[in-house]
């Protein structure tokens, strides 16, 4: 396997599809997570799948696999933008539904609030139909240096 | 105890709510045990839930996704033996430690105060056989809707 830091360094340079990336982590593959870039915009992608389905009489998505869909998206998003890349911790992740996830594929984008030394604070938000009517907001926390233990 | 009169149990509610959650199914979810004020739940370990390839830990979101339909089996087993549809409407999870390599993850959930309307949950979240060190510990509300025919889900 290529090391992180030279795939990152070869996403940013466009010689390297940021697809990759994403395929290195298997949760990521078994959610079938895929990306688009747009510049540097990047919106990831959740397609409808019969392995994401949750409340199967709406048919509804399954809350946890947006939030891992989510999850993911933000740790790939702050990946890009850490100068020594090192996959982030997870400290914490605040999720809230406010509309179902119906049976379609799903959106999402990440801004991240703060890039500090050792901590991220990355908002992420998700949607199907418009960006303007997100079906779930999310906030996390992310380690980024093995060294603050 | 309202069991004692059911011809089902809390624990096999649980478990026809997981089988009807494809989701929770691909994710290789049980219900180890389901009580009035605990349901414990159990994901396996697999190669393709991995979220860091160079350490192999399990990624965040099979825990979170196992964690929220914990939660929801909570509620289920407070409403029981009437069975409920019951979105999330929010969810915290922190995230202690990281699980070790190759460990199952179990969590235990308790519905702490049902309302009308809403329920309040915690959820807290070990490696098989180190019950005394938490790797993660969630927070939740589910909003409880009322519809007829929710009981259709688990065959009632």
């Amino acid at each position: 396997m290529k090391a992180l830091k030279t795939l990152i360094e070869e996403c940013r340079a466009g010689e390297a599809d940021y697809q990759s990336l994403i395929d290195r982590v298997p949760y990521a593959r078994f959610l079938g997570i895929q990306v688009v870039a747009q510049g540097d915009e990047l919106t990831f992608v959740l397609p409808k799948h019969d392995n994401v389905v949750g409340n199967p009489t709406l048919p509804a998505l399954h809350g946890g696999a947006v939030a891992g869909f989510m999850e993911q998206a933000a740790i790939i998003f702050i990946l890009l933008q850490m100068g020594e890349p090192r996959v982030p911790k997870t400290i914490d992740f605040t999720i809230d539904y406010l509309r179902a996830g119906l049976f379609r594929d799903t959106y999402a984008e990440c801004s991240v609030t703060r890039l500090g030394r050792r901590i991220a604070n990355v908002h992420i938000s998700a949607w199907q139909k418009n960006r303007q009517e997100p079906i779930t907001i999310a906030r996390a926390h992310f380690l980024l240096s093995d060294d603050a233990g | 105890m309202t069991t004692s009169s059911q011809s089902f149990t809390r624990l096999d509610v649980c478990n026809r709510f997981l089988e009807s959650v494809r989701h929770s199914v691909v994710l290789g979810l049980e219900v180890l045990s389901a009580e009035e004020n605990a349901v414990r739940v159990r994901v396996p370990w697999r190669e393709d839930l991995v979220g860091n390839p160079e350490t192999g830990v399990m990624h965040g979101g099979a825990i979170f996704a196992m964690m929220d339909h914990a939660g929801g089996m909570a509620v289920t087993c407070r409403t029981f033996p009437t069975f409920e549809i019951t979105p999330t409407i929010d969810f915290r999870v922190d995230h202690l430690r990281g699980p070790e390599k190759g460990a199952a993850v179990f969590c235990e959930a308790t519905c702490y105060r049902l309302t009308t309307h809403v329920a309040f949950v915690r959820i807290t979240t070990w490696e098989e056989g180190n019950e005394d060190e938490p790797i993660a510990t969630g927070l939740a509300t589910y909003t409880r809707l009322k519809i007829e025919t929710a009981g259709k889900v688990v065959g009632q």
